[in-house]
């Protein structure tokens, strides 16, 4: 297990309205090491998503470095970013993002098609408990569902780092509650490096390490050894 | 165009009606014209067709009246446009046309000058100078196009027109009445139906009154004619006969020397025919000598030889024979020598020796015989004593004994003795006998020695003797035999000698008698060309005079059966023909219009919804803030609108300065007309503004009215991208099996949007369908040079005679041009323009009648079913019709047509229509011909197919034969195929609007529509970022739909492409020109090709606006 897989250096990021800018990550450093369940936790406007969306190559740094399994990430030109994004990272979607035309298999299909190793789509949907429902276009599943098979499609592509932005946001406690089973499982069963914001600090005793921002900065960096099971959560 | 030309018209006051008479009119006749009530200004007038020669070609120039006001017109008619100069004032000054100005070479104030005659008639018959100065360049409305029309003189084709002023004609009455109408002064349209309903009562009306104009003229000027005609036909006739007379004497003369001559020449033949069989006897009887001679010789020679052979041989015989004898005898003398030696030797051995020893041999033996006989008597005596003792003792016993044995031995040797005694005797009788014997021997072979030593003597002088005979009978014959060769060669030579002195004369009679022979003929040569030369010349002046009357007979039967030809407007070339271009002007109007319309309305849509697609979430606020839906749909409906308006008037300015401006371009290189009239059709314009704003609004209503149903809350929100539906083609699971994953997904997105994919397809259809109409129009009209010049018609060159040379001449013509090796064929044919018309098409459509002396034109001019390439042949019982011509008279195979021929109309079956791209033709036997007019067709061209490989050389060709006397000009087809090419570089200018067209139609639609599908998936597309998706990955997801709709729509726009360009050929097809409906294969891949790059340049827009799409931003909350 890698030490510091994660790292950020004195992050900044600003983004220009007009004449006012705003600093969406102002010196923001951290490390998380591999195979941990890392969550971090901030009100809206903290600079969480920026970080989440700088760590998964969405958006880029204006200043300092971010280093992912050893590789410098934070001066890849645009192409090299959407390798790493492509090859590296797994994103699941505060909104699914799943494609309404493609059914739950197919956008799944959608991931593993570009990828040069992955999980078949069918074994990622039976992973997250999609057997039944393959065939379905997303408009014909709940919500619930709909975040599995983003889930699944992430983790079809066998990606060293799975990036979920508020994945509960938009469902209710028990189905919130299932994901948030499943995405700790998946940590727990496969190793798997996951980092989660939520603006819900409830769940934080579910990680192995908690990150607060504030403001665009780190607050704190908490380490916690002994994780509670999700269904032991309640908020 | 057609407002240029009707401002045109009136200011010129071009007149309704022109009335042309065979027999011309007085001022009765106009003063009739006048009183009709249809009439309202009429102006006499002259006209005349002139030649004059330039660079050796004759031209024909219609010489007009200067048009002057009368008391029936109280304003010029046809009144010339001044070009430059002044108009004519004083005697002998003119006014020349504009344009073919140049051509004719002629400048302001220099001389026309006129050709003395014209066929046959003196120039100063139709007016009073030959010579006339140039004072004025004119344009007359009469003349819209270059065309100027037909003569009866000349090469028929007028070449240009002039005018002098009316008294400068020496006619005694007008040729030409001019008159304007109700029909036009009342302001009819000049192009409108009306107005040429109105004329055409009106020319029925003129045609009314000449039968009673031609019968007063009958009456008061054609009795004197005809008398002074039959007088100088009786005249005529008498000196026919005399002529005929003097000819047939001449004739019958030469005939007789003619005979007179051959007799001679037999004669003479015959005599020197048997000279030469004498001595062609002499010879063979020569050469019998010569041959026998030979032989003698020969044989005598042989015969010498055989008997020197002979007597050699005996010579050597008797030698031989000799020489044996003298051996023989030497031989016997020696042997007889020898035997004498012998014999004598024996003799002597004998007598000498053996005699003497024998005998004393013999007288020892009878000695010892006597002793014996003593001996035996005295022992017999003793015995006997003995014995007659008795007493004998033993001692005398045995001398008994020994006595006894004494005794037989004694008596044995006496026996003995005696026996040798007689044979010594015998044998020394034996010796003598057998030397007397030899003796006798020798003696006898020496008897015969001496008698054979004789007989040879005298046998070898007998032999001698005749060898000596035989030697001077062969001396003899030697002589003789060189005395008979010396003789015979002596006799040959003399013979041969003879032989020669014969032949010799003979050739002497021959050449005499050729060059007798010769000379008769010369003689007789001469005296036939004199014959002839007066016949010919005697012909040619009765043919002339012939002619004369002729003439003068065909004047007055033409005086007689005069008529008056009132021609409308229509029968001005020009003028049809501007009409026929506004008409085809005004069909392309019709058409694109309405095609613009539509791809204007398509933009429009596709613009509009996109607009109010990007308004969406404005909408919802302002529904939610409490806006009205009129409201709202108004906000769209004002903006759209004053667009639509704004638009409108930018571009009726550019297309009312730009477009007609481009055509009437295009237009004006064929026509005289002023400078084209701005006419802006006010109606037109507001028309296509009001349907163009109209469409606009509709169409943003339309897509604002969706908008407006769905509940505020809901717009507020970006619009959710349609769910996913599986479609139609997943069914077909053989195949959606087959499809990769991204194919799928295209698919799948195709069917999403229905509209859009159906507005998309339609909008590349109608690029691609532009483009391939715009294409196909060049290719029909390229296509028409080709199928004309190279497959329908193959002739290169067309030369012009003279119609009136005689039918001899224009043998002789056809038969050099046939000999020229460059050409490869040629064809004698009549060309002339004709017009026609039928039940079904009651206006006369103008074309050109061809008439061809023989088959010789069947190479060049195929007539033949354009679809199944059957030939057809002409016959005697109809014409043949091109098939454009069949088109616009709208009649088939098997109709008839009313044709208009010399001014005559006549009833033609038609029995083919054949194939055809440019021009109208009537094509007839000569005998149909005649049948229709009674007259022969006037054969003035003649078409040539030069041989392949002098086609380089084609203008040395002409230049040439435009040397040679009898051919007035020489056109080619090259110039025609070059027409064609021009009228292609005006075309280029339209298919460059439709293809700019057919582009921004395309490139605007695809871009609309590819902009709404990106602004409804950027969720979908920043997605498939975040997924890892290359820059290019994620455009094709985009692109790959684009281009399989551009496929599909440059499929069915092919298609659609194809109908349409058929459409635009049928809608601009001239009267006289059929374009073949041919699209090239180049077209269509032009037409795919090009749209391919349009909307490859769509996808190169949209690949930066891709780019751009922030995949934060899609991440974002959808609330």
């Amino acid at each position: 297990m890698m030490k510091n897989f994660v790292q950020f250096d004195n992050v900044y990021k600003r983004y220009k309205m007009g004449e006012v800018t705003i600093t969406a990550a102002d010196g923001v450093s951290f490390s998380i090491d591999e195979g941990e369940f890392a969550v971090v936790v901030g009100l809206s406007g903290a600079g969480k998503t920026t970080v989440l969306n700088i760590l998964g190559g969405i958006d880029s740094c204006d200043e300092g470095r971010i280093m992912v399994g050893g590789k410098d990430i934070s001066h890849l030109n645009k192409h090299d970013l959407a390798s790493y994004r492509r090859y590296d990272i797994g994103f699941v979607f505060q909104f699914y993002n799943l494609i309404p035309n493609l059914t739950a298999k197919e956008n799944v299909e959608l991931a593993t098609q570009i990828c040069r190793e992955s999980i078949d789509a069918d074994t990622a949907l039976d992973s997250v408990g999609l057997s039944e429902r393959k065939n379905n276009f997303p408009s014909q599943l709940s919500g619930g569902e709909q975040q599995r098979v983003s889930i699944a499609r992430a983790l079809a592509k066998k990606p060293k780092l799975l990036l979920c932005d508020e994945p509960t946001g938009a469902l209710d406690y028990n189905t919130g509650k299932n994901i948030l089973r499943l995405l700790q499982n998946k940590c727990i069963d496969d190793g798997m490096t996951v980092v989660l914001i939520t603006h819900n600090s409830a769940i934080t005793p579910m990680a192995n390490r908690v990150i607060s921002m504030r403001s665009g900065k780190v607050v704190s960096n908490v380490v916690n050894d002994s994780p509670v099971p999700v269904d032991q959560i309640e908020w | 165009m057609i407002e240029t030309g009707r401002q045109y018209f009136s200011s010129q006051h071009l007149t309704d009606i022109n009335i042309m008479s065979t027999v011309g009119f007085d001022d009765d006749d106009i003063k009739d014209i006048y009183a009709l009530e249809s009439a309202e200004q009429v102006m006499p007038g002259y006209m005349a067709d002139l030649i004059i020669s330039q660079d050796k070609t004759d031209s024909v120039v219609r010489v007009y009246s200067v048009p002057e006001k009368s008391d029936t017109n109280k304003i010029k008619l046809n009144e010339p446009v001044l070009v430059d100069g002044r108009m004519p004032q004083n005697e002998g000054e003119c006014v020349i046309e504009n344009y073919f100005l140049a051509l004719s070479g002629y400048k302001l104030g220099d001389t026309v000058k006129f050709n003395s005659t014209v066929e046959g008639n003196a120039t100063s018959d139709y007016v009073k100078h030959l010579e006339y100065k140039i004072v004025g360049i004119i344009d007359s409305p009469m003349y819209l196009t270059y065309a100027r029309g037909n003569s009866t003189v000349g090469d028929g084709s007028i070449t240009f027109y002039m005018m002098i002023p009316s008294d400068e004609f020496a006619y005694e009455r007008y040729t030409n009445v001019y008159v304007r109408t109700k029909a036009s002064v009342n302001g009819y349209s000049d192009f409108s139906d009306e107005y040429k309903d109105m004329v055409a009562d009106e020319k029925e009306e003129f045609e009314g009154i000449s039968d009673k104009c031609i019968d007063r003229f009958n009456k008061t000027v054609l009795a004197d004619s005809k008398k002074e005609l039959s007088d100088a036909k009786k005249e005529y006739a008498d000196k026919k006969q005399e002529t005929f007379d003097k000819m047939s004497d001449g004739a019958s003369k030469l005939h007789k020397g003619e005979e007179e001559y051959n007799n001679q020449i037999a004669d003479a033949q015959r005599k020197l025919d048997e000279a030469e069989a004498k001595l062609e006897e002499g010879k063979k009887k020569l050469e019998q000598g010569q041959k026998d001679y030979k032989d003698g010789i020969e044989e005598a020679r042989n015969k010498l030889s055989d008997a020197q052979t002979q007597y050699s041989d005996g010579l050597k015989k008797y030698n031989d024979a000799k020489l044996e004898y003298d051996t023989k005898i030497r031989e016997a003398e020696n042997q007889l020598n020898s035997a004498q030696k012998e014999f004598d030797t024996q003799y002597q051995l004998f007598y000498f020796t053996t005699k003497p020893q024998a005998e004393n041999k013999l007288a020892l033996l009878k000695a010892g015989i006597n002793l014996c006989d003593e001996i035996i008597s005295r022992s017999q005596q003793r015995l006997d004593e003995i014995k007659h003792d008795g007493i004998i003792g033993e001692a005398l016993s045995d001398e008994v004994i020994s006595l006894e044995s004494k005794l037989d031995e004694y008596s044995e040797k006496l026996s003995e003795y005696q026996l040798r005694y007689d044979e010594g005797t015998n044998q020394l009788a034996e010796g003598e006998r057998q030397l007397n014997e030899a003796k006798a021997k020798l003696d006898a072979a020496v008897l015969e020695l001496e008698t054979q030593k004789t007989n040879g003597a005298v046998q070898l002088n007998d032999a001698k003797n005749q060898l000596d005979s035989a030697e001077s009978q062969l001396e003899t014959g030697k002589l003789e035999y060189e005395t008979a060769m010396t003789t015979g060669l002596l006799d040959l030579q003399t013979a041969q000698a003879e032989i020669t002195e014969g032949e010799k004369q003979l050739y002497d009679g021959k050449t005499d008698f050729e060059n007798q022979k010769l000379l008769g003929l010369q003689k007789l040569k001469k005296s036939r060309e004199q014959l002839e030369k007066g016949r010919y010349d005697a012909y040619i002046q009765l043919s002339e005079a012939e002619e004369k009357l002729n003439d003068a007979q065909e004047k007055l039967d033409k005086l007689d059966e005069a008529k008056w030809i009132v021609n409308d407007r229509d029968s001005n070339p020009g003028y049809s023909g501007l009409v026929d271009d506004a008409n085809r002007v005004d069909s392309i109007a019709r058409v694109f219009p309405i095609f613009f319309l539509l791809v204007a309305a398509l933009v429009c849509l596709t613009t509009m919804t996109r607009m109010v697609e990007e308004r969406r979430t404005e909408i919802g606020t302002l529904k939610a803030l409490g806006y009205s839906n009129a409201a709202i749909a108004s906000k769209y409906f004002i903006y759209s609108g004053t667009a639509a308006l704004s638009g409108s008037i930018v571009g009726s300015v550019i297309g009312v300065f730009t477009l007609p401006y481009i055509i009437v371009q295009t237009y004006g290189i064929m026509y005289t007309l002023p400078a084209t009239k701005l006419v802006v059709s006010w109606s037109s314009l507001l028309a296509s503004s009001i349907i163009g704003v109209f469409c606009i609004c509709i169409v943003s209503l339309a897509a604002c009215y969706h908008d407006l149903k769905i509940a505020p809350a809901i717009l507020m929100r970006p619009k959710a991208p349609k769910p996913g539906k599986r479609i139609l083609l997943e069914h077909i699971r053989p195949i959606w099996k087959h499809m990769n994953f991204t194919s799928k997904v295209t698919a799948r997105n195709l069917f999403r949007y229905k509209a859009r994919f159906l507005m998309t397809v339609i909008g590349v259809a109608g690029c691609t369908a532009l483009i391939v109409a715009a294409f196909g129009l060049r290719d029909s009209i390229t296509d028409i040079a080709d199928k004309q010049f190279k497959g329908v018609t193959s002739y290169d060159q067309v030369y012009a005679l003279s119609e009136s040379q005689s039918a001899d001449k224009k043998a002789y013509l056809m038969s050099q041009i046939h000999a020229d090796e460059r050409i490869e064929n040629a064809a004698l044919g009549y060309i002339g323009w004709s017009k026609a018309c039928s039940e079904n098409h009651k206006e006369m459509i103008v074309g050109r009648t061809l008439i061809f002396a023989n088959d010789d034109y069947k190479t060049m001019f195929k007539l033949r079913d354009r679809k199944s390439g059957e030939e057809y042949t002409l016959g005697n019982e109809g014409i043949i019709i091109n098939e454009r011509l069949g088109d616009v008279l709208r009649v088939r195979q098997g109709d008839s047509i009313t044709l208009n021929l010399e001014d005559n109309n006549y009833i033609c079956k038609i029995t083919a229509l054949t194939e055809n791209y440019s021009g109208n033709f009537f094509y007839m036997t000569p005998e149909y011909y005649r049948e229709l007019t009674g007259n022969d067709p006037k054969y003035g061209v003649v078409f040539t197919h030069i041989s392949e490989e002098y086609k380089s050389e084609e203008n040395e060709i002409a230049n040439d034969w435009m040397k040679n006397e009898d051919i007035m000009t020489v056109s080619s087809t090259t110039e025609q195929v070059n027409a064609i090419l021009d009228m292609l570089q005006s075309l280029n200018v339209i298919i460059f609007v439709m293809v700019f067209c057919a582009g921004l139609l395309a490139v605007v639609v695809l871009y609309n529509l590819t902009n709404i599908n990106i602004a409804e998936r950027v969720r979908e597309i920043a997605t498939i970022k975040v997924l890892g998706f290359y820059s290019l990955e994620t455009a094709n997801f985009i692109y790959r739909e684009n281009i399989v709709l551009t496929a599909v729509g440059a499929f069915v726009g092919l298609f659609l492409g194809n109908m349409l360009s058929v459409f635009i050929v049928d809608a601009i097809q001239m009267d006289n020109v059929m374009f073949p409906k041919v699209i090239t294969p180049l077209t269509y891949f032009l037409g795919f090709i090009l749209t391919f790059l349009f909307s490859m340049f769509v996808n190169f827009i949209m690949y930066f606006k891709m780019n751009k799409i922030s995949m934060v931003e899609s991440l974002k909350s959808i609330e």
